[in-house]
């Protein structure tokens, strides 16, 4: 629970896309407001077909909305 | 906060007012001299009416107060509510019947354990009925706190 280890750019790369609302990006990505809310928050990481559709959305490669970091305690 | 989130928040009032009444109603029994299967079995009969009933009031009066409270907001005549349950939803919706079914089942334990303990059956009755309502409210718990804290 709490931050998920999946951080994005989803905040920066709306404000790039002329300014694009949280409700314009949650229609086109066929989710509601508060899952972009939660995902820009860190408290959702999105399914894969999800993060697909989010980076379709902005036209930009999958890396380039998210990153994974990976744990410091290698097992 | 989002529909869902209303949603829950109004089902979570509603049991936990129905097991309010559920253990007053209960214990004024015991306290009576009245706690035979007649009586308990009626009771039961309420308290699962008004859950049946209680939770088809509360999506109804969610849904009202939704659309009126986005009118407000919006001043649009023909609002639009955020009703469907997108992943993020089905997925909290899935995590609170997990833990609503395993309270549900610890309690379904719990109540049989009472007849190892030599208890008539009525026992065992009276504390199904609570833990069935218990595990919704601890289910519903669960879920706003996972809208909350996010996973």
């Amino acid at each position: 629970m709490g931050k998920s280890r999946i951080s994005n750019n989803i905040r920066q790369l709306r404000f790039f896309h002329d300014e694009m609302t949280q409700q314009e990006l949650a229609e086109k990505a066929g989710v509601t407001r508060q899952t972009i809310i939660a995902m820009e928050q860190e408290k959702y990481s999105p399914s894969l077909e999800l993060a697909f559709r989010i980076a379709l959305v902005f036209g930009v490669p999958l890396e380039e909305v998210f990153s994974f970091e990976p744990d410091d305690d290698p097992r | 906060m989002s529909f869902q989130e209303k949603n829950f928040t109004a089902s979570l009032s509603t049991f936990t007012l129905i097991l309010g009444y559920y253990l007053i109603r209960l214990f004024q029994l015991i306290q009576g001299g009245n706690f035979n299967s007649t009586s308990v079995v009626r009771l039961w009969g309420f308290v699962i009416g008004f859950a049946i009933i209680g939770t088809i009031l509360v999506t109804i009066f969610t849904h009202i107060l939704s659309a009126i409270t986005q009118v407000i907001k919006t001043g649009d005549e023909d609002p639009k509510i955020e009703d469907t349950q997108d992943e993020r939803d089905q997925i909290i919706d899935l995590r609170g019947n997990k833990v609503t079914y395993t309270v549900s089942s610890i309690g379904v334990f719990l109540s049989m354990l009472t007849f190892a303990f030599g208890q008539p059956p009525l026992v065992m009755f009276s504390l199904l009925i609570f833990f069935g309502v218990f595990a919704q409210i601890v289910g519903d718990i669960s879920r706003l706190i996972l809208y909350r804290r996010g996973f």
